[in-house]
């Protein structure tokens, strides 16, 4: 059959399943009733010009209506939580729009929000999904707004935007427009320092060197007071909490070095030292905006896990229904969820049944029936019945409440090690101020000139001025950072390669991080002939891991599989599926499913079973093994050779751990642990004092994920294991796990040595300025050369080996 | 040379470049290149009719700004 692509959504179907429309004319195609409404809809809009700007683009059909919810956007309490009441007396939100694929939808999502009455602005990022909606509150509803957005085929959802991702995109913008202004400002007093330098070497009439001066001292002026705002600040705070910081070293020495330059200007005596002035800022500024650019992001799935919950539920007291802020719910509460709600409070089930689903939880994606006397966790979303259910908790001590807490604080209080860096520099800054000071003083009391002493111990500070050792590790460390992500390793922050460097001890998780999790067939006995189409079509009905592992296997080993109509499909849970084909009744599942369909069948095996049987007779047997992935042992092999302990954490039982174990070659192996168990485990780790690294994958892993000191996760896990760790890894690899190492290691060396270059430097330059030979031109050259010298000495992380 | 051309030179050169300098602020601040996509499509879909909408909604704005002032006179009595 030809295949043919829908017109609204471009995706490609067979004719036979397209709705025919020729009310325009034209024929046109559409895979569903959805696509060909907003066909229409944009079309009678006269927006069907969004086709042109889509191009080849395919678009997502429009799920299924469900507008059941949409009152809930209107609720006192939603609104006290999410919309911001303008001082014009516009309300104003921040969404996050679900379905954009392309600028096209960009652009239609807009001019449709631009075209309905009431809205004043709208303006959507594409790069991040995130909409920014203000509209009249007198003449539309939030509700309608987000019904117009559904309407067109999107979705929309609002989000907190005073959570921390959007104080760190206003930090890295400030910091960009102070650096804007400094880079200006060094480039152009640099042209102006040259002829200076010429002119210092060759002479140069005084009324032209005035001129030069005073444009130096314009350009320099606003780098220092609003470029260099940031080390006053943070000198200010440092000494305030009774410490030498670096600001406070750059903050004096651009201020002296500004005064002095001042008052050689009016008093037209000596060189001016504008340059160094703005040289400094713009090189330590440098250094800061990478630190800045690299810190963690704040986690967008926590925006989304709490965005689409619900702000009030249904509670049934004396059978009515009423709507309640979920913070007035108490336990014991009788409450009522609708399909395709998400619950908010754990309990347990008292009447009907459904089908939830807890991916966001676990990671599954295998849907879990709940029935009477059954507990529901938050966070979980009903899919498929009305469901009434008992509240155990209040909202705050919740699942959902509990996680997104526990989230918030692994960013804030992660156990912190000291940075290098920061010790060195604060020696250094105090080391340099004094030799300043002990210049100034031997210089007066040997020549008692005021003024040449003054001009010494100035440019003792100027010289000494950190720009490498601000350049030092921001740019090692950001270079880390990107060739990590080029091979699929992304570090959320950049300290976190310096901890990962200095750690001792790797802690593993088994399944999903060692082993495949993905169960495939090791064994197969094939007892009596059979149809292999209908074990093919019956696996082919279920989500199950094992399932898919022996779907896997037939696809492997069978040529020509066809996919046979089965009735009365059903799975059952931890079992495995039941079927009617021809009549007959085909189950496959484990040893349990049997004995429950009144099959007599025994086998012994440590690995997982898949039995089929057809018509109350078993056919075939599957024996599946959760493989270990393939270089896992030689990952660990490397990880042991760089001097790191490795421990095996797991929940599963203990014969299965050993065997693990032991093939791989882990130092240490605990088996049936618990959540909370793998957590203290971490704990007692730290009370020793180690540095721990932790990779894990599931939900079960992730409070011991966010107690570690760094936590690898792996791309494909929980997303709430992916939001509490510190390092992903989007390729699953052991090996990565070796790479990740070995890059914070390589990365953490060249830190050092950056250090190490900027102090000989210094060690160097210091005495120099302290003899008095420093003049505008030693100053700028010496404090350039530092600098490339770091960041030339960072590029080689890149280099492979 | 004499000293007040070059001050003009560098008067001149060095206000032209602050000039784009503070486009290039202005920019940032009102979030222009908060998007660095849609600020590259944004000239693919840029046109008579773009404008038009853009007009369109600030005397939206406008009018419901005057509205609300109505309104709050009307209120008092």
């Amino acid at each position: 059959m030809a295949k043919i692509r829908c017109d609204h959504c471009h995706l490609e179907f067979d004719e036979s399943v397209m709705i025919e429309d020729g009310s325009g004319g034209e024929k046109k195609y559409f895979c569903c009733r959805g696509c060909q409404g907003i066909y229409h809809l944009l079309k009678s809009e006269g927006l069907d010009s969004f086709y042109d700007k889509l191009g080849n683009t395919k678009l997502n059909p429009p799920s299924e209506k469900k507008d059941d919810d949409l009152e809930k956007f209107d609720l006192e309490g939603f609104k006290k939580k999410y919309v911001k009441i303008r001082d014009d007396g516009f309300y104003e939100i921040s969404l996050i729009m679900e379905g954009i694929h392309c600028s096209a939808c960009v652009w239609l999502n807009e001019k449709v929000l631009h075209q309905t009455d009431g809205i004043i602005e709208a303006s959507i990022n594409y790069t991040n999904n995130k909409a920014k909606v203000v509209w009249d509150p007198d003449v539309i509803t939030l509700s309608k707004i987000i019904e117009t957005i559904r309407s067109i085929g999107y979705n929309a959802y609002p989000y907190d935007p005073s959570l921390q991702e959007s104080r760190a995109v206003q930090k890295r913008k400030e910091y960009y427009a102070r650096i804007l202004v400094a880079v200006f400002a060094t480039m152009n007093i640099m042209w102006i320092a040259i002829a200076q330098y010429v002119g210092f070497f060759t002479g140069m009439r005084a009324d032209i060197k005035n001129v030069l001066n005073i444009a130096e001292f314009v350009l320099a002026t606003p780098t220092l007071f609003y470029s260099g705002w940031i080390y006053y600040r943070g000198a200010y705070y440092g000494i305030k909490n009774r410490f030498v910081n670096m600001d406070l070293l750059v903050a004096t020495g651009a201020t002296l070095a500004y005064i002095y330059s001042l008052y050689a200007m009016i008093t037209q005596k000596g060189e001016v030292y504008f340059d160094s002035v703005t040289m400094i800022i713009t090189f330590v500024l440098v250094g800061k905006y990478l630190e800045v650019l690299s810190k963690k992001q704040a986690v967008d799935t926590l925006d989304s896990l709490l965005g689409t919950a619900p702000t009030e539920v249904t509670v049934i007291k004396d059978n009515e229904k009423s709507l309640v802020l979920v913070e007035n719910v108490e336990p014991k509460d009788i409450i009522e969820v609708k399909p395709g709600e998400r619950i908010v409070i754990d309990g347990i089930v008292v009447s009907g049944g459904a089908s939830f689903d807890e991916s966001s939880l676990t990671g599954e994606s295998e849907p879990v029936y709940k029935k009477e006397g059954d507990e529901i966790l938050s966070g979980s979303i009903c899919l498929d019945s009305v469901v009434r259910y008992e509240a155990k908790k209040d909202f705050s001590t919740s699942l959902l409440a509990t996680i997104a807490n526990l989230l918030e604080d692994s960013i804030t209080k992660k156990p912190k090690i000291e940075k290098l860096a920061n010790v060195v520099s604060g020696y250094f800054s105090v080391t340099i101020l004094s030799i300043s000071l002990l210049t100034f003083l031997g210089w007066f009391l040997l020549y008692g000139s005021l003024e040449k002493s003054l001009i010494v111990a100035i440019s003792v500070i100027v010289i000494a001025c950190p720009c490498a050792l601000g350049l030092a590790t921001p740019m090692a460390t950001l270079l880390g950072i990107s060739t990590a992500a080029k091979k699929g390793i992304l570090f959320k922050e950049a300290s976190f390669l310096e901890t990962m460097a200095k750690s001792d001890i790797l802690v593993l998780d088994k399944t999903g991080t060692i082993t495949k999790g993905k169960p495939s067939v090791v064994s197969f006995e094939k007892l009596k002939d059979f149809d292999i189409n209908s074990l093919y079509s019956l696996v082919l009905t279920s989500n199950h891991p094992i399932s898919r592992g022996v779907l896997n296997y037939l696809l492997e080993t069978c040529e020509d599989l066809k996919e046979v109509p089965l009735n009365n499909i059903k799975s059952v849970e931890a079992k495995g599926i039941e079927a009617e084909y021809t009549d007959k009744k085909i189950i496959g599942g484990n040893l349990e499913l049997l004995k429950k369909n009144g099959i007599d069948f025994y086998m012994e095996s440590e690995n997982s079973l898949f039995i089929f049987a057809f018509g109350g007779e078993v056919k075939a047997v599957f024996e599946l093994k959760d493989e270990i992935k393939e270089d896992a042992t030689e990952a660990i092999l490397k990880i042991k050779e760089l001097g790191i302990k490795t421990v095996m954490l797991t929940g599963d039982n203990e014969k299965t751990a050993l065997k693990v174990a032991k093939e791989i070659g882990v130092d240490e192996v605990y088996a049936k642990l618990l959540p909370q168990d793998k957590f203290s485990y971490v704990e007692k780790l730290h009370e020793k004092g180690s540095i721990v690294v932790m990779a894990g994958d599931g939900i079960n892993d992730s409070l011991a994920l966010s107690c570690s000191d760094i936590a690898i996760a792996m791309g494909s896990g929980a997303d709430i294991a992916i939001s509490v760790s510190d390092v992903v890894l989007m390729d699953e690899k052991p090996m990565n796990l070796y790479l990740a190492y070995k890059i914070s290691k390589r990365s953490y060396r060249i830190v050092k040595e950056n250090i190490a270059l900027s102090v000989i430097y210094n060690i160097i330059a210091v005495p120099v300025a302290v003899m008095g030979f420093v003049n505008p031109l030693v100053a700028a050259l010496s404090m350039s050369l530092s600098s490339l010298l770091v960041v030339g000495n960072s590029f080689r992380i890149r280099k492979d080996r | 040379m004499s000293s007040g051309i070059v001050a003009m030179m560098l008067g001149v050169s060095t206000f032209l470049g602050a000039l784009g300098l503070a486009a290039l602020l202005w920019g940032l601040k009102t979030g222009q290149f908060d998007d660095t996509s849609k600020f590259l499509d944004g000239a693919r879909f840029d046109g008579e009719e773009e404008l038009r909408d853009a007009v369109m909604m600030e005397e939206k704005k406008k009018k419901a700004l005057e509205k609300k002032r109505e309104d709050k006179r009307v209120m008092p009595d």
